[in-house]
């Protein structure tokens, strides 16, 4: 249906894909798999015509049936893209936060796709945009029509974007990470619906994800790109059975599994943490003078420790207060009630996204030598030279495997992992006990996601340290916890051994969050 | 990338060679002027421009050219006195609001609305009015009626980056509030900052022209772009190059500073630190 033959698409000088081949047939679910960087989303937006204009076309054809979209790296005429965007090809973005106008009701966004396409008569028009809300799983679908998209949830607002995608009855949907922003449990309903989507209409999908978990489960085929170029497709089954190319085995082996789990020594007997009997609240209304004062109960009696040496894990889908929690026993929201104690000083934190942890006005070296100066700053007692403070920076740059002309770089002229690791750094060079970990791989690349975990690993024996590791990805709590704490709506409904967790749940909530991946 | 770099130079090199114009001429008007700036001549009254004469004469005779280049410095320097104050002020005043928020940034919002009540002329009149006139009251007058702008600018980027995750992890360090704010903080705010320095920059010239231009500014002999015009208007048809010349030079500064500014703006984001996301 779709044939996309040696595209190369650069960007200033430089290959962003790299004469790649594929097609998709109809109904089929070909999914293109590859880190960030590899070229997956401009490959999408070349298709679509949508890509900016500092991207450079150098070549190739794009085929729609007998219509060319794209030819010896000529653009079609901008006619013709209009009559296929949206009415034979429709495109599902990863933010469905940002996708939708926040100023115009849903229903209305939904139906100017009808209008602008098709000539359905006005009057049937909210009929069609409510049967296609039921299609995708929206109940109540007059009553959404007029709603805004801040009122919905984020699952809901992906049905949405998904219903305004079909609405028009297209023979291609094209998803670029369309899960990526949802919670676990959604984000299986979404992948579900997808798959029924598309095969009870006949319509193909290019499904560009990062997880390889997701690719796996809803496509039949598998692109594997890297560095602009398709190193290995084919049937989903024999890629992730018997891989060929040295790429795509490193990609597999990289993806978090339950399966082979080193065994570690068992931790120490003293506590680094103990916390009984947590409520935390939340302030709404910000600190303005005439806004209420009303105070959210976000904690509920929460109770647990933390030995020396142990990472204890705790899991739970997003809004369920993991973060509160957090920040509560790190001191930096006072609204609790309940018993925080530390044995340890100084503990720090790991925060998830590399691209925001860090002051992007500050070299790496200055980010790795202030808390040594703030720690010299708060204990009269405590004395550094400006030379033990250096060392003590350039050690940590070594722990963290970083090259020592780090140093002297800004975080903006690194890459993701290697900000996390200058992240880590900065959080272990006081030498803390105890380390909360607030999901630290999840916005990472699978390869590099499995070298931070490894480091944080070999950290943790090398300087005698404790993690409070918050995850929402199961297997990754699987690989790095000692223990495991199953948290939903600011409670812990379970509490217990890792094997034991994921052996044999207890609790209903428990077995739903593993089944899902 | 190649071609949005010369772009960007473009705005650095122009801005800065206009201005680079404007300070040399003001900065050689203190040793040398082709005329003395008070030297009347009675028998060259409101001659046209000529090589004699590069901006012609006013209307006592005295040469306008030699009298531009004094008012360059003045008003650059007002302007720029004007704006070592309210920024300052605005960005001690934001930083500390925006940051601790609670009672005492509601009360300095409220006065500050009650400041941007009033057109920031008028305010500055009011001000020149308990003061009297004269150079150094007009920089005062002007400094605190434009601090309001920068208090907003600054408080609201304070508010926007308090929380951001990387100053949390310094409160976890243990670095002391004032570090926070104006180590940690400041520096991100640069570029947002910057953008407001130069535009105030060319407010304060604009209102600078605009006081003297009503008489309670720098006070006659002494050249003021502003005061020179205020001294055309009456001979507008008469020696439309009185007005022009003076006009023209505003126009020429506040181009090249507003260039100037945004090369140095897109300069700084080009380098990295303040990349988006």
């Amino acid at each position: 249906m779709i044939r996309v033959k040696n595209l190369t698409v650069s960007f200033g000088g430089k290959t962003a894909v790299n004469g790649i081949d594929f097609e998709i047939n109809k109904g089929e679910i070909v999914g293109v798999v590859g880190e960030s960087g590899s070229g997956k989303s401009v490959t999408a937006l070349s298709i679509m015509g949508l890509l900016s204009d500092e991207a450079d076309i150098c070549g190739g054809d794009v085929y729609f049936e007998e219509t060319a979209l794209l030819e010896n790296g000529r653009k079609a005429e901008d006619s013709v893209y209009r009559t296929f965007r949206g009415n034979m090809i429709s495109m599902i973005f990863q933010e469905p936060m940002t996708s939708l106008n926040p100023t115009k009701r849903v229903g209305a966004q939904v139906a100017e796709m009808l209008r602008l396409h098709t000539d359905t008569h006005k009057d049937e028009i909210r009929g069609r945009v409510c049967e296609t809300f039921l299609s995708v799983g929206l109940k109540d679908p007059d009553e959404l029509y007029d709603k805004y998209p801040h009122e919905l949830s984020g699952g809901m607002r992906q049905r949405v974007m998904i219903a305004m995608g079909i609405i028009c009855k297209p023979a291609l949907i094209i998803a670029d990470e369309p899960t990526t922003a949802l919670d676990v449990t959604v984000q299986n309903q979404i992948i579900a619906l997808l798959k029924r989507i598309c095969s009870e209409n006949t319509i193909g999908l290019l499904f560009i994800t990062h997880d390889l978990n997701l690719a796996k489960r809803i496509c039949n085929r598998v692109l594997v790109m890297k560095d602009g170029i398709i190193v290995e497709q084919g049937a989903t089954k024999d890629i992730f059975e018997d891989p060929r190319n040295e790429y795509t085995k490193r990609l597999i082996e990289a993806v978090p599994s339950r399966i082979h789990k080193k065994d570690r020594g068992k931790p120490g007997k003293e506590n680094v943490l103990s916390v009984s009997e947590l409520n935390v609240f939340y302030r709404d209304g910000g600190n303005s003078l005439f806004s209420g004062k009303s105070l959210r109960h976000i904690i509920k009696d929460v109770s647990f420790e933390i030995k020396r040496g142990e990472i204890l894990g705790l899991v739970g889908e997003s809004g369920c207060g993991k973060t509160t929690l957090s920040k509560a026993v790190l001191g930096l929201n006072k609204n609790y009630t309940g018993k925080v104690e530390h044995f340890s000083e100084y503990p720090q934190m790991i925060f998830q996204d590399p691209y925001s942890s860090l002051n992007p006005t500050k070299t790496v070296g200055w980010l790795l030598m202030e808390p040594l100066r703030a720690k010299a700053d708060q204990k009269p007692g405590v004395r550094y030279s400006a030379e033990d403070i250096r060392s003590a920076a350039y050690d940590m740059l070594k722990k963290v495997e970083l090259s020592e002309d780090t140093f002297r770089k800004y975080p903006a002229q690194l890459s993701g992992g290697q900000r996390q690791r200058v992240s880590i750094g900065q959080a272990l060079i006081t030498h803390p006990s105890l380390v909360i970990a607030d999901e630290p791989v999840s916005a990472l690349d699978v390869t590099i996601q499995a070298q931070i975990m490894e480091l944080m690993l070999k950290l943790k024996e090398d300087m005698a340290l404790s993690y409070l590791f918050i995850s929402h990805d199961i297997n990754v709590v699987y690989q790095m916890c000692d223990r495991i704490m199953v948290m939903k709506s600011g409670e812990i409904v379970e509490t217990g051994d890792t094997r034991e967790i994921y052996e044999s749940p207890r609790e209903e909530y428990t077995r739903l969050l593993l089944a899902e991946s | 990338m190649k071609i949005r770099g010369i772009l960007k130079n473009k705005y650095l090199l122009t801005g800065a060679g206009m201005t680079f114009i404007i300070l040399f001429a003001a900065l050689l008007s203190v040793f040398w002027t082709p005329y003395s700036t008070t030297a009347m001549s009675i028998s060259e009254r409101f001659a046209a421009p000529s090589p004699r004469h590069l901006f012609g004469t006013d209307n006592f005779g005295r040469d306008i050219f030699s009298r531009v280049m004094c008012g360059i410095g003045s008003t650059v320097l007002i302007s720029f006195m004007i704006v070592a104050i309210s920024a300052t002020a605005g960005i001690l005043i934001g930083a500390f609001t925006g940051y601790f928020g609670g009672i005492l940034d509601e009360i300095v919002m409220r006065i500050t609305d009650a400041i941007n009540g009033f057109p920031s002329i008028l305010l500055a009149l009011v001000v020149i009015s308990i003061l009297g006139p004269g150079r150094h009251n007009l920089i005062v007058s002007l400094g605190i009626a434009f601090v309001p702008s920068y208090v907003r600018i600054v408080r609201g980027e304070f508010i926007r980056l308090r929380d951001a995750d990387y100053i949390m992890r310094a409160k976890l360090m243990g670095v002391s509030k004032l570090r926070i704010l104006f180590v940690h903080i400041l520096p991100n705010i640069f570029s947002t900052f910057w953008v407001s320095v130069m535009i105030g920059f060319n407010n304060g010239i604009l209102a600078e022209s605009g006081m003297s231009y009503l008489g309670i500014g720098v006070q006659p002999p002494d050249a003021t772009l502003g005061n020179m015009l205020s001294d055309a208007q009456g001979y507008l048809t008469r020696a439309p190059w009185y007005a022009i010349a003076p006009g023209l030079t505003i126009v020429w500064i506040v181009l090249g500073f507003s260039i100037f500014s945004e090369g140095v703006r897109r300069e700084a984001e080009r380098k990295g630190q303040y990349d988006k996301g």
